[in-house]
């Protein structure tokens, strides 16, 4: 994986919010067809590092590049056209709470798709199918339960057959079962369609089912103290890894770190 | 990624190769129609390596279009490609009505929705003002359980904040009413009785009406704003279940806050609204201010400014029950809140003035010294 040519790499990266720095130094490549899960605890800038890769606020410093161009170029040509191939699932769906799923999933095919509204109507029905909404196209989100939004959220994400798609914690307030359904459903769009998937996440299990690769963030040193293949992080020697990942309360944590 | 796709026409065979991605299946879909034109088309996808799923509801689409009039075939297509076909020759129909406008029906259906919620509406605030009243009634028997910090902080919003435009306002009508009636007046040589005209308006209706309809538009959303917010954050469950009395935190507050500030608004825009008509006087009519001020003396009585403070208590009590009670109504999202403030206005306005049509009614018969 790692001699192929990164689809995202974000180099030196700062950021953070008002004057406080959450991260520094950051820097890391995806590759193409990669699941890459972004781990931590709690405030330690997962989502803001996420919020930075999307080009949702302009990092303090480094840049992010897709395929090789910061994102930032170009006078925010870069970022535009790279916003049509990838998407992005928010913590809670993030659906418009005015229009059916049908419609929802409809909206970036419209926008960015010169075909008749039929069309865009059977396109939009097969990404609700694929996420096991078929029976749902006419629903409101307020009429569904909390799963099943973030799942017609992950229809929309993947509505323009996306190369890369970004998740903010997936499983955040989901049941076991949804969640692992969840997990399955990334695992097999990123085996069939080879969407390379980054995911923000801190629920081990998700991490154990998914990822093919791993990199942990630590607010004690605002940036990346770990990175590899889950098994190698579960064997990791610094304390703060090893106590994320076998579930241990922070105190033995401290007392190396 | 794989290469991009290329489609090549032989006689009636259209042959696609590579991966067909959405933004160029245009051309596709005319070369399928323009074959489809002159007989029977052959569509090759053995060499084609995945479609985009919305390339493939072109596909589907196109092909069904040219089947109406000739035959197509199809060779070649994955087994995938054609169960997502199966389905959308299933679904097609269905999903046509998805998200198109409603039906003539489905309009009467909703107009009976609305007049049931209507009703709902009156019988909830009905229901919401006894308790509030009942929460009320516990705080006057145990005074201690007033939260003052809260209502101090009401009445600073509610009240203080709102002299400014009520005064300008309100002495911006006393001015127009003085002015409208001396020039009414002069035509009979009766601009004497400016005074008369602009104290009664402006005590019995002008004063206590625009205090409420500034305090409905400030605070009333204010109050339907920050309830629905609370409930859309989970906020009054979370007091519930700790066991506090939400009226006593949420309700008891704001009304109490609006009872003891409305009286006073109105004798502040009394007090400008007659300032306008003295100033108006001394300018338009060549009044001096001690012949206005002798003449208000002398048909005006203490109980006009009563009244009007007794009118603002009423209506104080309806803009923060109307006001909390379109709040505690919110139950979906952030946009319910919108529409939330919006009703708690144009209501508490509607009920605003309904009561002081009432009010004024009563008074014309019991005020002393009404000539009728």
């Amino acid at each position: 994986m790692s001699d192929a040519i990164p689809i995202l790499e974000v180099r030196d990266l700062e950021g953070g919010y008002g004057s406080s720095r959450v991260l520094r130094d950051i820097s890391f490549t995806v590759a193409p067809g990669e699941i890459l899960v972004i781990v931590g605890r709690s405030g330690c800038g997962k989502s803001t590092l996420l919020r930075y890769m999307v080009g949702l606020s302009r990092p303090w410093a480094g840049s992010v590049l897709f395929e090789g161009s910061d994102i930032w170029s170009d006078s925010g040509r870069v970022l535009s056209s790279a916003r049509r191939r990838w998407g992005v699932l928010f913590q809670s769906g993030a659906l418009l709470a005015s229009l059916t799923l049908l419609e929802n999933v409809m909206l970036p095919l419209s926008e960015f798709r010169d075909l008749s509204p039929a069309v865009l109507r059977l396109a939009a029905f097969r990404k609700l199918d694929m996420v096991g909404l078929a029976d749902f196209a006419a629903s409101y989100p307020l009429e569904i339960s909390g799963g099943m939004q973030k799942r017609a959220g992950l229809a929309r994400a993947l509505a323009l057959d996306p190369d890369m798609v970004f998740f903010d914690e997936p499983s955040a307030g989901l049941d076991p079962v949804t969640s692992a359904e969840l997990d399955q459903l990334v695992c097999s769009i990123n085996r069939t369609l080879g969407t390379t998937m980054v995911i923000v996440t801190h629920e081990l299990p998700s991490i154990l089912a998914i990822s093919d690769r791993v990199i942990m963030l630590d607010s004690s040193s605002q940036g990346i103290i770990a990175q590899g293949r889950v098994e190698q992080l579960k064997e990791h020697s610094d304390l703060r890894v090893h106590a994320f990942f076998h579930r241990l309360p922070q105190g033995q944590a401290n007392d190396v770190a | 990624m794989t290469t991009d796709e290329s489609i090549s026409v032989e006689g009636s065979v259209l042959t696609v190769r590579g991966l067909l991605r959405a933004a160029s299946v245009g051309a596709l879909t005319e070369a399928l129609s323009r074959i489809a034109r002159g007989g029977g088309v052959v569509v090759d996808l053995s060499a084609c390596d995945g479609m985009e799923t919305a390339a493939a509801a072109a596909v589907f689409d196109a092909i069904r279009r040219a089947r109406n009039t000739t035959s197509v075939e199809v060779r070649g297509a994955s087994s995938e490609l054609l169960q997502v076909w199966e389905m959308f020759g299933l679904r097609a129909k269905a999903l046509e009505s998805v998200g198109r406008p409603r039906s003539l029906r489905t309009h009467f259906e909703g107009v009976g929705a609305d007049v049931l919620t209507a009703w709902d509406v009156v019988a909830g605030l009905l229901s919401f003002s006894r308790q509030s009243l009942e929460a009320m009634g516990r705080t006057l028997r145990y005074p201690a359980s007033l939260r003052l910090s809260l209502a101090l902080y009401y009445m600073e919003q509610a009240g203080v904040k709102a002299v400014p435009i009520i005064g300008v306002l309100c002495w911006l009508l006393g001015t127009v009413l003085g002015y409208q009636s001396g020039y009414q007046l002069k035509t009979f040589g009766a601009e004497i009785f400016m005074p008369d005209l602009v104290g009664y308006m402006v005590t019995w209706e002008i004063g206590p009406l625009l205090a409420a309809i500034l305090v409905a538009g400030r605070s009333s959303s204010a109050f339907a704003a920050e309830i629905g917010t609370m409930k859309v954050r989970q906020e009054v469950d979370a007091l519930e279940v700790m066991g506090f009395d939400v009226f006593q935190f949420l309700v008891i507050p704001k009304l109490i806050a609006l009872i003891l500030v409305m009286p006073v608004l109105v004798l502040i825009a009394d007090f400008f609204g007659l300032l306008g008509g003295l100033l108006i006087g001394g300018w338009y009519l060549d009044m001096p201010a001690s012949v206005y001020m002798s003449r208000l003396h002398l048909v005006m009585l203490p109980l006009d400014f009563y009244w009007g403070m007794l009118k603002g208590l009423v209506f104080a009590l309806i803009i923060a029950t109307v006001g909390c009670f379109t709040g505690t109504r919110v139950r979906g999202g952030a946009s319910e809140v919108g529409e939330a403030t919006t009703t708690a206005v144009v209501t508490a306005v509607f009920l605003v003035i309904v009561a002081d049509a009432l009010i004024s009614l009563v008074y014309v018969r019991i005020r002393p010294g009404v000539i009728m």
